[in-house]
C-alpha cells in the first residue's frame, strides 16, 4: 500500500518528447485512470512507474522512496499487461506461483495464497490447464490473479481489457473495481476507453500529446471539462462544440443562438452535450440529418450549415430525414471556451 | 466478315479485343491440367531419386555381396555378420559418438550462452554476421586451416607457448585425447554459428511482454532464461541440435584431412571407417553394409529424440 508521486517527469525518445514535465500525486488505495488516445503518453508513464522506462528528467516516489534507479523487479509492482503475457509453458497454477517463487516466498504458503488468489478471480477450476487452453477472459483473470498473489504496493494496468470483447469485458470491469476496493492497493489503470475510465475511477487523468489536460473525479471531468480537448473526449456521443462569435451577452453561430455570460465577445466555441439539448425550443434551427433509435434513447442528428449536432431524443422520437427541426439548449449547462480551447466564462 | 485470327494485325487487333487472340490456344484437357503440377515437380523429384533413393538401394543391395571391382559373390548377410564382430567398426563408433557428442555438446552450450548475451543487444545484427563468418567457409579449407594450426604450421603450440601454458613443442596426434580435442575444436569453430543463428533468432522472436511481466514478478535475467525462455525454445533447440547432430554422425571432411584416424585409428570416425573400407581397401560389400547399419543407427536415435522431446514438451 503506498502513494505513487511523479514530479517534473519528462520522457523523450530521441527528439520526440513522449510525456512534458509532468506532475502527478496518486493517494494511497486511490483508483487512478490515465485516460487518453493512442500515443498520448498514458502507456510510457505507467511503463516509467513500472522501472520499464526510465524517466529522461524528473523524479518518481512509491511510498517514500525515490524509484529513479531502482530496477524493475525491487519495486515491489504488479503489472498486467493488454496480451496477458502468462508463460505460456507453465500451468496457470505454475504462472500464479512464479511471483511467489521469484521472490523467495515460503514454499508451505505458496499453495494457500495460489487457491486464494484463483477463487478471487473465479479460477479454480483451470489451475492445471496451460494459458493456451484457455479463453482469453480466463487468461486475463489468470494475468490478474497473478498480479494479485503476492499483495504488492500498486497494480499497473494496462488496458487490459482491450482484446476482450464488449460483455466480457463489462463484467470484468467490475470484477476488477470490486477487487481493487477489497485488497485496497493503489492502482494506476491505462485505457483509451472513457467508459471503462468514468466507471472504474476514483479520479481521472486525461491526457494528449504527453501532456496533462485535466485531473479530476469522473463526474467533476464530465460536468467541469478544463478545456474542448477533454469536452470533446469523454461522452458518448462526446459533446457538441460549435465554433461561433459572443457579442453582447449572446452566442450565434448559423441556426443557432444562445445567451452567454455578457463578458465574452470574439470568437468562442460554445460546448453543449446532446442530453441536454430538448426537441422544440428556439436555440437551434436545422434540418433532420439522421435517427438511429436504439430501443432506449433516440440518437439524433440536426444539420446546421456549419456542423452537424448530436442530441438525445425521448425513446419514442421519431421525424422524416430533412424535416425542418428546432431545438431548445438547457441554458443552465452551457459551456464556453475560448480561442485557446480553455474555459471562459466560469463564475 | 469472317474474322481470321490467323491475319490479325495491329489494326484487327484493336477492333476485335482479346477473346479473339485468346481463342488462338486450345483449351487444356481435364487429364493435361491434372498433370501439369507432376510435370513441374517432375524433374525435381526425378533428380533426387537419382541421387539418393537409388544409391541407397544400390548400396543396400551391394551390401548383400562381397565384392571386388567387378566379381560379385553373394554373402547374404555374412558382411554383417563380419561388421558385428570387427572390433575397427565398434571402435570408429565409439569415436563419432565420443567426438561428435563432445563437439555438439560443448556447440550447444557456447552457442546458447552467446546468444542469452546478445540477444537484447542493439548491435545484435552485426554480432549475427560476425558469428556467421565461419559457416560460410568451405569445409575442406576450414580443415586445412586447422591442419596448419595445429600440427604443420604449430601456431597453436607457439601461442601456447607465449602464454606459457606449455613448454615444448605440443605434437597433437601423438595422443588420443590431443587428436581427438583437434578435430573438436575445428568443428565447433565452424558450426557453433549455425546453432547460435537459430538459437538468437528464437530468442529474439520471444513476446519482449513476457519478459517485462517476468521481471516486475521480480525474476532476474538468467532465471526468466532459465524457468522461461529455454522452455519455450524447447522444439527449436530439439530440432537445431538434431540437424547438427546428424551433421556430425556424418563427420568426415575434418578427420580425413588432419588426422586421417591416427593415433591407431583414436580419431577414426564412422564415415573414415566406411571410406577406408570401400576406398582404400575395395571392400565395397562390407563398407556398404557399414553406410547402411549407420544409416539405421542414425535414423533410430534422431526419431527417439524427436519424439520424446516433442511428446512431452506437449503435455
Amino acid at each position: 500500500m503506498a502513494s505513487i508521486l511523479l514530479k517534473n517527469v519528462v520522457k523523450s525518445f530521441g527528439s520526440f518528447v513522449g510525456v512534458q514535465d509532468m506532475n502527478l500525486d496518486v493517494v494511497d488505495e486511490e483508483f487512478l485512470v490515465l485516460l487518453g488516445p493512442s500515443g498520448c503518453g498514458k502507456t510510457t508513464t505507467m511503463r516509467m512507474i513500472a522501472g520499464l522506462e526510465h524517466p529522461t528528467e524528473g523524479e518518481i516516489r512509491i511510498g517514500d522512496a525515490l524509484m529513479n534507479d531502482i530496477d524493475a523487479r525491487d519495486r515491489d509492482v504488479a503489472m498486467v499487461f493488454q496480451g496477458y503475457a502468462l508463460y505460456p509453458n507453465m500451468s496457470i497454477y505454475e504462472n500464479i506461483r512464479f511471483p511467489l517463487r521469484m521472490r523467495q516466498v515460503p514454499k508451505a504458503k505458496h499453495d494457500d495464497l495460489i487457491r486464494r488468489a484463483a477463487e478471487m478471480v473465479e479460477l479454480g477450476p483451470f489451475l492445471d490447464r496451460k494459458p493456451g487452453a484457455l479463453s482469453g477472459g480466463q487468461r486475463q483473470r489468470a494475468a490478474l490473479a497473478r498480479a494479485i498473489v503476492r499483495q504488492p504496493q500498486v497494480f499497473l494496468m494496462d488496458e487490459p481489457l482491450s482484446n476482450l470483447d464488449a460483455k466480457l469485458r463489462a463484467s470484468m470491469r467490475v470484477q476488477i473495481k470490486h477487487m481493487q476496493r477489497e485488497l485496497k492497493v493503489t492502482t494506476v489503470y491505462v485505457t483509451h476507453d472513457q467508459i471503462e475510465a468514468m466507471t472504474l475511477a476514483d479520479r481521472i487523468v486525461i491526457m494528449n500529446k504527453g501532456v496533462i489536460q485535466q485531473i479530476g473525479t469522473p463526474d467533476d471531468i464530465y460536468s467541469n471539462p478544463a478545456n474542448t480537448f477533454v469536452a470533446g473526449f469523454i461522452g458518448s456521443p462526446p459533446m457538441n462544440l460549435i465554433a461561433g462569435t459572443a457579442q453582447n451577452g449572446t452566442f450565434s453561430s448559423a441556426g443557432i443562438r444562445v445567451p452567454c455570460p455578457a463578458n465574452l465577445s470574439g470568437n468562442i466555441t460554445l460546448g453543449i452535450r446532446p442530453e441536454d439539448c430538448q426537441i422544440g425550443g428556439d436555440n437551434l434551427q436545422g434540418q433532420v440529418y439522421g435517427v438511429e433509435p436504439t430501443g432506449d434513447i433516440t440518437y439524433l442528428t440536426v444539420r446546421t450549415a456549419n456542423k452537424n449536432i448530436e442530441i438525445k431524443a425521448g425513446r419514442e422520437f421519431r421525424a422524416p430525414i430533412d424535416s425542418a427541426i428546432a431545438v431548445g439548449f438547457d441554458t443552465s449547462r452551457l459551456y464556453f471556451f475560448g480561442e485557446d480551447g480553455y474555459r471562459v466564462g466560469v463564475n | 466478315m469472317a474474322h481470321s485470327t490467323h491475319t490479325l494485325e495491329k489494326g484487327a487487333a484493336k477492333a476485335a479485343p482479346a477473346a479473339a487472340v485468346y481463342s488462338i490456344r486450345r483449351p487444356r484437357s481435364a487429364t493435361a491440367k491434372k498433370m501439369f503440377p507432376y510435370l513441374l515437380v517432375g524433374p525435381a523429384v526425378l533428380y533426387l531419386l537419382a541421387i539418393t533413393l537409388y544409391p541407397g538401394l544400390f548400396a543396400m543391395y551391394q551390401s548383400l555381396f562381397v565384392v571386388k571391382f567387378v566379381n560379385w559373390s553373394w554373402a547374404g548377410l555374412g558382411n554383417y555378420t563380419r561388421i558385428i564382430q570387427d572390433r575397427e567398426f565398434w571402435a570408429a563408433l565409439a569415436n563419432t559418438a565420443i567426438i561428435g557428442g563432445l563437439s555438439l555438446s560443448l556447440q550447444t552450450i557456447i552457442a546458447m550462452t552467446v546468444a542469452f548475451y546478445c540477444y537484447r543487444d542493439p548491435f545484435v545484427r552485426g554480432w549475427r554476421i560476425v558469428f556467421l563468418m565461419p559457416m560460410l567457409f568451405m569445409p575442406s579449407a576450414v580443415a586445412f586451416i586447422w591442419k596448419l594450426a595445429f600440427n604443420d604450421g604449430r601456431v597453436i603450440s607457439d601461442l601456447l607457448m607465449s602464454v606459457g601454458l606449455v613448454s615444448n613443442n605440443v605434437d597433437w596426434l601423438s595422443s588420443v585425447w590431443l587428436a581427438r580435442l583437434t578435430l573438436i575444436v575445428a568443428d565447433v569453430w565452424q558450426w557453433t554459428p549455425f546453432l547460435f543463428i537459430i538459437f538468437v533468432g528464437a530468442l529474439q522472436g520471444q513476446d519482449e511482454e513476457i519478459e517485462e511481466a517476468a521481471r516486475l514478478d521480480g525474476a532476474s535475467w538468467g532465471s526468466i532464461f532459465w524457468n522461461i525462455s529455454l522452455p519455450m525454445m524447447r522444439p527449436i533447440i530439439v530440432v537445431a541440435v538434431t540437424l547438427r547432430g546428424i551433421d556430425i554422425t556424418t563427420m568426415f571432411t575434418n578427420v580425413y584431412i588432419m588426422t586421417q584416424g591416427t593415433p591407431g585409428g583414436a580419431t577414426e570416425t564412422m564415415s573414415y571407417f566406411i571410406y577406408r573400407q570401400g576406398f582404400r581397401m575395395f571392400n565395397f560389400g562390407y563398407a556398404s553394409a557399414a553406410s547402411v547399419l549407420m544409416l539405421l543407427i542414425t535414423i533410430v536415435i534422431a526419431q527417439t529424440i524427436v519424439k520424446r522431446a516433442f511428446k512431452s514438451g506437449k503435455s
